[in-house]
């Protein structure tokens, strides 16, 4: 498959997968049982107001018409507005979106940095100590509860050791540099926490595949030609056993946006997460609604944009 | 919240489970199985969790009413300690065991019955399986967790609520879980020989390829309960669990809301270890019954 047919078709897919996250929330907000007015229209509006809203969406013409009028909307990046800040739902996202997008980048950096040299102690010591020590942290890692782990790192490092702050992003009275380093203590538990809930997935796949990988023919040859042993583990098997690993981090994506909705929640951290808890406790449909598509926009896009890298850097994505 | 499962599926099943010897072969599973420390300290806990499920008013009176001890660490009257408002966190996770196992096996039997059918009538029809390969593909690359906070925000909080909120957005994992393994079973000779015997689709599938895939049942409906548990608790942390019943993220979420989530240490720790406690066993029972199922395993 030619490059740039690999890519239109990862864009393709991408579109696709945007398009059904938009016609599934269009179907819940208008198919559920309460009122769609909801979903645009505050319950304390007066009549009048709420009347005019539900032209102005087109809620009084019929379901087809709708969808169409609301795909128009959202093109526009027209989100609704918040009924509790009364701005567009969009602007309220937007300035949290970058936390959101701080936290997710860092801990799927540090899962890589961490997971890889894990998972390849794990299989080159296969059934031995070091090899049942990784597993145990690997499968306990995918029980955990995100909420159950941020409380416990608060509580250790931020209550009973003063390392860290409580919560929040960065301190209100500092500018600079200094500012810069009150978003970094910030961070550190966030991203801890969310780190630990993705990693055992991560640690386990990464050994799996790398022990696939040691008992091919072509690492028996390197072997047999007298290659030293770490550049036969390091050049030739963790290379090809990077495949699978990396695919991972754009599958657990989506369940990653969720950790860090979870995350954000506990360490009062002001992202879109954080946004959503806020919403929920409000009821702010609007903004709910708003934060599921964006999230969705975003997981795609990355998804899509590491697959692409991939693609180019390696031809066998292509093929497949 | 669901995780990707990967260390939970299984190869293809070449025997045809109708013939004679698929009762010998859950025995053989049920011995290696028994063999497993770990397997069976697993299951131990999670026959122990439904057991307090069923018993739950036996080990404790409904939290319901308020207390003057307010915020009390541990004692020997209070075991775990009291919440904000006085209440027994002994019974409320007691209490909420019942709702947590009860949510968990309800979403999970949905989702797995549901998931199940799709996987296995996509396996069968052709045409159906790239629609159905589409849409499960298409909602695991979602992030599912925003998607039920607005679900569950737009038709208000209750049990039910949960229970089918969790269901709907966990089914396709199943089905992409059992449908790998229907379509290898599918392309077997025994169910072409079927073909040979009978016009309807109902009985082939009923009688050959949905006892193939029952392993990968067996597993998912473990993985996909844990999951649930971790959902529920989820959507409950964030203030969207039935604020009539206890569940083990009530309780989390209510210490949020009185600030004392992290200084008072008790209110999070049991329902914590809890949940923990289940989702733990729950994977690792997984685990141990497909080591117990793979022969290879056996022998290092």
């Amino acid at each position: 498959m030619s490059i740039a047919l690999f890519i239109l078709r990862r864009v393709g897919r991408g579109l696709l997968t945007i398009l059904f996250a938009v016609t599934v929330t269009f179907l819940l907000l208008r198919l559920l049982p309460g009122d769609p007015a909801l979903a645009v229209a505050s319950p304390n509006m007066t009549d009048e107001a709420r009347a005019a809203l539900l032209t102005q969406y087109g809620l009084d013409q019929p379901l087809f018409v709708q969808y169409f009028l609301y795909l128009g909307e959202l093109l526009r990046g027209n989100l609704g507005r918040s009924f509790t800040q009364s701005i567009p739902v969009i602007d309220v996202l937007m300035q949290r979106l970058p936390w959101t997008i701080l936290l997710t980048v860092t801990s799927l950096v540090l899962t890589v940095v961490i997971g890889i040299p894990l998972g390849v102690l794990a299989a080159s010591h296969k059934n031995r100590f070091l090899d049942r020590l990784v597993q145990v942290f690997g499968v306990t890692g995918q029980s955990l509860f995100v909420p159950s782990v941020g409380i416990v790192l608060l509580f250790v490092f931020g209550l009973n050791l003063r390392w860290f702050p409580i919560g929040g992003a960065y301190d209100d009275a500092v500018y600079g540099m200094e500012w810069y380093g009150s978003v970094l203590s910030h961070l550190v538990l966030p991203v801890i926490s969310l780190t630990l809930i993705q990693l055992g997935s991560y640690v386990l796949t990464m050994r799996a595949t790398l022990i696939e990988a040691l008992g091919e023919d072509y690492i028996t040859l390197a072997k047999a030609k007298g290659v030293p042993p770490r550049t036969v583990l390091w050049k030739h098997a963790v290379r090809n056993a990077m495949l699978p690993a990396i695919t991972l981090i754009g599958l657990q994506l989506g369940f990653v946006v969720g950790g860090a909705v979870l995350t954000e929640t506990v360490f009062a951290y002001p992202g879109i997460g954080r946004g959503i808890y806020e919403a929920v406790t409000q009821l702010d449909f609007a903004v709910l609604q708003g934060a599921f598509l964006l999230l969705a926009v975003t997981v795609v896009v990355a998804n899509m944009l590491t697959d692409i890298a991939y693609g180019l850097l390696d031809p066998r994505v292509r093929t497949s | 919240m669901t995780a990707p499962i990967f260390d939970t599926e299984l190869k293809p099943v070449l025997v045809d489970p109708a013939a004679d010897d698929g009762r010998r072969a859950s025995q053989q599973t049920w011995h290696a199985f028994r063999r497993q420390p770990l397997g069976m300290a697993s299951l131990t806990i999670l026959a122990l969790l439904v057991l307090i499920t069923v018993i739950a008013p036996l080990l404790a009176p409904y939290p319901a009413s308020y207390g003057t001890d307010v915020l009390q660490p541990p004692s020997a009257e209070h075991w775990f300690g009291t919440d904000s408002l006085g209440r027994d966190v002994y019974a409320e996770v007691i209490w909420g065991t019942q709702q947590s196992v009860i949510v968990a096996l309800a979403a999970s039997a949905i989702a797995i019955v549901f998931g199940t059918l799709v996987a296995v009538v996509g396996a069968y029809v052709p045409k159906l399986d790239a629609v159905i390969g589409v849409v499960v593909d298409l909602t695991l690359s979602l992030p599912v967790l925003p998607l039920m906070i607005l679900v569950a925000a737009l038709v208000g909080p209750s049990t039910t609520t949960i229970i089918l909120v969790v269901a709907a957005f966990s089914w396709p994992e199943v089905t992409r879980l059992v449908r790998s393994q229907a379509l290898a079973v599918v392309k077997l000779p025994y169910v072409d020989a079927a073909r040979l015997m009978t016009r309807r689709p109902t009985w082939i599938l009923g009688r050959h390829v949905i006892p193939a895939v029952t392993p990968v049942i067996v597993v998912s409906v473990v993985v996909t309960a844990s999951r649930a548990v971790l959902s529920a608790a989820g959507l409950a942390f964030l203030g969207l669990g039935d604020p009539t019943t206890w569940s083990w993220g009530r309780i989390l979420y209510e210490a949020q809301q009185s600030g004392a989530m992290v200084s008072a240490w008790w209110l999070t720790l049991y329902p914590s270890l809890a949940i923990l406690a289940l989702v733990l066993s729950a994977t690792l029972f997984a685990i141990a019954y497909n080591d117990a199922r793979n022969p290879r395993s056996n022998e290092r």
